[in-house]
């Protein structure tokens, strides 16, 4: 019983409070997503309420940009109104296949504005909450200065990154919106992480 | 213990575990053979989750989505609900006559009471019946192309109200509805026996009938058709004055709708009007041997790219007024 427990607390994936979790959020993101496919509006409105910070924030990691961000993430959302009807489960789970909309946004905004993925940071920073001014200002620093340090790993650990931290998918999800094996995405993600250690004590 | 666990596996369970409220401290305890490595490893990803965390969209920005969202959704239900409905003409026929029926049955009084209802009042559903009986009875293409001006600009009065009285989840339906009656504007049916022309192929001395001649009974209606567009024209004035004032005066909640809704009125009205100018200009310029579905398409391309410069310009004066009123 013993090594049971001790095998469960060191392969996550296999303990019971990990696939409860995962069938209940499952049963329930199933649920509402076949309603707002059917055309329910409160569904696609809940489903708008869970993804539309997190599509937000990886549009943000990834542009380095309010403005940019705000506009493709609206155009995400209203894109996905429009196809949630040829929507099909099978194929890519819901979050997934919201992500792949705003990966594919992202590319055609780059293609069509002849941009190339900036590497530079602009000012236009993040809206950050807070009762305190102060704080706030320093936050904003500190978020512009992660996010040009993101802006500098390699192409992959970039995007693995973004869709962990800012996106927060699990591995799994990371694999299915990137086509990649979960073991590829494990090893960008961990040296992406060491690449900004690295750059982290640099700078102190 | 497995102690040949890739560092890659053991840093993806602890990030997990993080994210599910586990401090580093319990992460290490699980792999204390790695502990030296992934400690590093464990705080910088606390700081990425940290800061992450505190990157919010702007309220404001979310609220103003949200809204244009539950537009889109109604514009949807309303167009699924109509392809299912009957054939338009008896669609329109069964309608009016239910709604005549239902105003002789109210009384005019309560017809009259009516009028000034507002979407959230008992009335408000008396006050669509009788428009939509208004606009079939309507004698001509004219008149209900003016009956469609007139019901928008209520649209937007009401607007107004339910943005003042912070009821701001009635605005996107609203405005859904108002441009409804914009788009019939340009698209009213000509009535059999009226003279009446659709008012998209108006032009001020040559329009072209269905077989693609020249159509000379449309000297009027060049006259008509300015008339519509100054009578729209100051419709959009008087509507974009009452919403930028009451943008002034309305609770912080309902802004953002109304902000959108300003944005949408604007480019409507901007649009309709367009669209009426370049039918006109597009008319003039037809060969007779072009077909009548060829020009309207011809007209239609023009109005998108006009109508396209024209809503930057416009909106910008809307919230230029706006701001104004603010200070």
């Amino acid at each position: 019983m013993a090594a049971f427990v001790i095998a469960i607390n060191l392969f996550p994936p296999f303990s019971f409070s990990y696939i409860i979790d995962i069938k209940y959020m499952s049963i329930e993101e199933k649920d509402l997503v076949s309603r707002a496919v059917k055309g329910d509006g409160k569904a696609f409105a809940q489903l708008y309420e869970e993804h539309f910070d997190k599509i937000y924030r990886y549009l943000y990691f990834r542009l380095g940009n309010k403005e940019e961000a705000e506009d493709l993430t609206q155009e995400v959302f209203v894109k996905a109104l429009e196809a949630i009807g040829s929507y099909k489960w099978r194929d890519l789970p819901f979050a997934a296949w919201l992500m792949r909309i705003a990966r594919n946004r992202m590319i055609d905004y780059w293609r069509k504005e002849g941009k190339v993925e900036k590497l530079a940071w602009d000012d236009n920073i993040a809206h950050v909450e807070g009762p305190n001014p102060a704080l706030i200002a320093e936050q904003r620093l500190e978020i512009k200065d992660l996010v040009g340090k993101i802006k500098k790993l390699s192409k992959g650990q970039r995007e693995v990154i973004s869709l962990r931290f800012g996106g927060e998918f699990s591995v799994a999800e990371v694999a299915k919106v990137l086509n990649k094996s979960t073991g590829t995405v494990k090893a960008l993600q961990h040296s992406g992480i060491i690449a900004l250690r690295k750059m982290l004590l640099t700078d102190k | 213990m497995d102690k040949k666990i890739r560092i890659e596996d053991i840093l993806d369970d602890c990030l997990e575990r993080m994210l599910n409220g586990e401090s580093i401290e319990d992460c290490l305890q699980y792999y204390p053979w790695q502990a030296t490595k992934l400690e590093p490893l464990l705080r910088t990803s606390s700081e990425l989750i940290q800061k992450s965390a505190a990157i919010q969209p702007d309220p404001d920005f979310k609220a103003r989505v949200h809204s244009q969202l539950q537009g889109k959704l109604y514009a949807k239900r309303v167009k699924a609900e109509k392809k299912a409905s009957v054939p338009v003409w008896r669609g329109r026929w069964a309608m009016a006559m239910t709604s005549v029926f239902v105003v002789l049955l109210a009384g005019v009084a309560t017809v009259a009471a009516s009028a000034n209802a507002l979407p959230d009042e008992s009335l408000y559903g008396m006050k669509l019946a009788t428009e939509n009986a208004m606009v079939t009875l309507a004698s001509s293409g004219e008149n209900e192309a003016e009956l469609h001006i007139q019901f928008a600009e209520r649209r937007t009065v009401e607007i107004a109200e339910m943005a003042r009285q912070g009821k701001s989840d009635r605005i996107p339906e609203l405005t859904e509805q108002f441009t409804t009656h914009l788009n019939e504007v340009n698209q009213v049916e000509p009535r059999p026996g009226s003279g009446a022309k659709m008012p998209q192929l108006l032009a001020p001395d040559v329009a072209l009938n269905r077989d693609g001649a020249v159509d000379d009974s449309t000297s009027k209606g060049g006259e008509q058709e300015e008339k519509l567009k100054i009578m729209l024209d100051n419709s959009r004035a008087r509507s974009l004055s009452t919403l930028s004032v009451v943008l002034a005066e309305a609770p912080s909640e309902a802004k953002a709708s109304l902000k959108q809704a300003i944005s949408d009125v604007t480019q409507d009205y901007d649009e309709t009007l367009a669209d009426m100018e370049n039918a006109a200009i597009s008319a003039t310029r037809k060969k007779p041997e072009l077909s009548v579905e060829q020009s309207s398409k011809d007209v239609k391309r023009e109005l998108r790219k006009k109508a396209y410069n024209l809503e930057s310009a416009s909106t910008l004066e809307v919230q230029n007024k706006a701001e104004t009123s603010l200070k």
